[in-house]
């Protein structure tokens, strides 16, 4: 049984990372620019699309295509933000509605450059398994421990940035009260835009760690976004630190769920869950008053 | 948009089309062919399930080809060429009623056919009233009320109950079982079926659950199955990705043992992403059409081995569970309008069921499915059992699935009632 707990927390720890990966995103575009991006799941969609055609197609090395697919995530989230959410700025119900029609964009011109039909199946760039503190029976396949390892550097450099660079501290300001950080001189539309690139680098990331593991689709977006929406209401719309607590919190939950109970419970439980925190504390556990 | 006339739009099929048209002109002008007959196809070619529906139009598209090129279709001193009409329905109930609709009162159809589950029960109280003959891979679909749905291929989940008492007559020391199934009118009926065989065989299931469709990490799925140490896997019924991925797991996770589901779909890319060793042995229904079993002479899908390789040549890494399934119900569907000297669905219809006997792919066969679907309108008789022998799906024997129902019904019945998967129990 001991084996079993430690290994399901092992696949939770996994599930945490990429979660918490997305959600933070979610999480930074809302805070900074005030629009629910519903087109996030999308770009962790065209980070996976971007590795099956840079790895599995033309034979690039895997991390160089991960790196590719960041740079053109990010470049999308900087088309996104200056012709679909600058001009919204004010709307949130705007910029909800162009991140819906930016969603159907992305889909129908994924499947226009991949094609229709069939999922991609994407070779590992990593083969096998490890063992893990030395346990023989706990294991973590190499392809998930590179999702873990770079979901977490890239969760650790985000918090430094936003903890030790100027820039970072102008983004924080800006999530907490856009009009005060104006009127300090910090530009809204220089951050809005920063914000919109670690947001679309951190789902296109997310999308190419994970396109060896899952199936790739065009339509595959949704369930992970979902996920990360559920996971920004349960920490609190708007706290990036509420969006890692929550991912893990609820990553556990349904790991745990799927695994002693069964996968249809766990999806049942999860939607019951962020009721649940909705019920109790509405503004969600790292929420405050104002962001809810 | 998501209606798409096929030979017509398809760029690849432009090549062929042109060779298709050219040899079917001098039947044109020699004999009576200006007529065409369209057949509706209204199943998911996009979207997650399409790995069960655009590898069938491509079967399909290689038949109507074929009957074509080779003066089409006499029906009652008319000859016919066939026009496949294709609506892309997403395996979504509103899409595919919408396709339903178009196909028959837009398009003048003569037959629609359908994956089954989702579309097929969407769509069953349309085709009813309309008199519109429709068909199901999915025969669970089926009740009392659905009089022009039929099931003249695909007999899910019944011929899952072959695998089940092969790997019990074969492999006796394997006692235990580990289950898990995907939640949706696809899974449910096939777990009660599977319930019911590995009960009757005296298998111990072990683990029995289910999950979500929107499930994207089966490694928890996985690790719950392999705590309960059994003896065999089972994967259910469920879509080509989930048992890709469940497959994917079995093997990170240090699985050996052996492994039975209802389809292995693009069983070359999930060895690639596993290996040769860990598929050996693995058991399930759906054979490569190169197998040499397809040519003796019961089997009723002619020259199986020749429409293998033109498809696979065709269409590179599509083959899969569907691909020669919608294209054997239009073999039916010919030989029945033939028969009924109409292509009308209500006279085609009971030229297919005439006698309550019909040539099935693999064999002759009945039409059935009164005790279980309160409606005989599937057509039931014997199914390959495959097992995976040297990294290749080889079929191992017909397995009779009439002879299983006898001593098996009790059970299957019980099974079906406890999931609410009877045909009494739908609302």
């Amino acid at each position: 049984m001991l084996d079993l707990i430690l290994q399901t927390c092992v696949n939770a720890l996994y599930a945490s990372s990429y979660t918490a990966l997305m959600a933070v995103g979610l999480v930074l575009i809302f805070g900074v620019m005030g629009i629910i991006n519903f087109a996030h799941g999308e770009l962790l969609m065209v980070g996976a699309y971007v590795v099956f055609f840079l790895y599995a197609t033309f034979g690039w090395p895997f991390p160089l295509a991960v790196a590719g697919s960041i740079v053109i995530v990010a470049l999308i989230g900087v088309l996104m933000e200056r012709a679909l959410f600058k001009p919204m700025r004010g709307n949130p119900l705007g910029g909800l509605i162009m991140s819906v029609g930016a969603l159907f964009i992305l889909q129908v011109a994924t499947v226009d450059i991949a094609g229709l039909g069939l999922a991609k199946n994407i070779p590992p760039a990593y083969d096998g398994s490890v063992a893990l503190f030395g346990i023989e029976t706990l294991t973590l396949p190499r392809q998930r421990l590179i999702v873990m390892v770079a979901a977490t550097a890239g969760l650790v450099l985000l918090w430094l940035f936003l903890t030790r660079t100027k820039l970072g501290w102008a983004l924080r300001a800006c999530a907490q009260d856009p009009e005060a950080a104006a009127l300090q001189g910090i530009s809204l539309d220089r951050t809005a835009l920063i914000a919109m690139v670690i947001g679309a680098a951190f789902a296109g990331g997310a999308g190419a760690l994970l396109a060896p593991i899952v199936q790739v689709t065009p339509y595959m977006g949704h369930a992970y976004v979902v996920t990360a929406f559920i996971v920004i209401i349960v920490g609190g719309v708007g706290s990036l630190e509420g969006a890692v607590v929550a991912s893990v919190i609820f990553t556990f939950f349904d790991t745990f769920v799927t695994t002693f109970i069964d996968g249809s419970t766990a999806a049942i439980l999860g939607l019951l869950l962020m009721l649940v925190v909705l019920v109790v504390k509405p503004t969600g556990l790292f929420g405050s008053a104002e962001k809810a | 948009m998501s209606k798409i006339r096929k030979g017509m739009k398809r760029r690849q099929f432009l090549g062929t089309a042109a060779s298709a048209a050219a040899f079917t002109a001098p039947y044109v002008k020699r004999g009576h062919a200006a007529e065409t007959v369209r057949i509706g196809f209204n199943a998911p070619v996009t979207g997650d399930v399409a790995a069960w529906g655009l590898p069938g139009l491509y079967g399909c598209e290689i038949w109507a080809e074929k009957l074509n090129a080779a003066g089409g279709i006499n029906v009652g001193g008319t000859t016919y060429n066939v026009e496949l009409v294709s609506y892309d329905n997403e395996y979504l109930s509103d899409k595919a009623l919408t396709g339903a609709k178009q196909l028959v009162l837009e398009d003048g159809v003569k037959i629609v056919l359908q994956l089954g589950g989702t579309d097929a029960l969407a769509t069953a109280e349309f085709m009813t009233k309309n008199k519109m003959l429709s068909s199901t891979l999915v025969p669970s679909d089926l009740s009392p009320e659905t009089t022009y749905l039929v099931a003249p291929c695909e007999v899910h989940p019944l011929y899952n109950s072959t695998g089940v008492e092969w790997l019990a007559r074969n492999k006796p020391e394997l006692k235990t079982v580990a289950m898990v199934t995907q939640d949706d009118t696809i899974g449910r009926p096939s777990v009660a079926l599977y319930r019911a065989a590995f009960e009757v065989t005296g298998m111990e299931l072990v683990h029995d659950s289910f999950f979500d469709l929107a499930t994207t990490d089966f490694a928890p799925i996985m690790t719950a199955m392999l705590a309960s140490k059994p003896d065999v896997l089972c994967f259910d019924t469920a879509y080509p990705d989930f048992i890709n991925l469940l497959n994917e797991q079995a093997f990170l996770q240090g699985y050996e043992g052996t492994i039975i589901s209802c389809t292995l779909d693009n069983y070359p890319v999930i060895m690639e992403k596993t290996s040769a060793a860990f598929l050996e042995g693995h058991i399930f229904q759906f054979p490569d059409f190169d197998d040499q079993a397809l040519n003796q002479p019961q089997i009723n899908f002619k020259n199986a081995n020749d429409f293998y390789a033109e498809y696979t040549a065709r269409y590179p890494g599509s083959w899969n569970a569907v691909s020669w399934e919608y294209a054997a119900i239009l073999e039916l569907w010919k030989t029945a309008a033939e028969k009924a000297g109409s292509v009308e669905p209500d006279p085609v219809l009971e030229a297919m069921k005439a006698g309550g006997k019909g040539d099935h792919a693999f064999g002759p066969a009945s039409w059935w499915g009164e005790e279980l679907f309160g409606i005989n309108n599937a057509l039931v008789g014997a199914w390959p059992v495959v097992q995976m022998q040297n990294g290749k799906a080889t079929i191992v024997e017909y397995g009779d699935i009439p002879t299983w129902w006898e001593k098996a019904k009790d059970a299957t019945i019980k099974h079906f009632e406890e999931l609410g998967e009877m045909w009494y129990q739908r609302t």
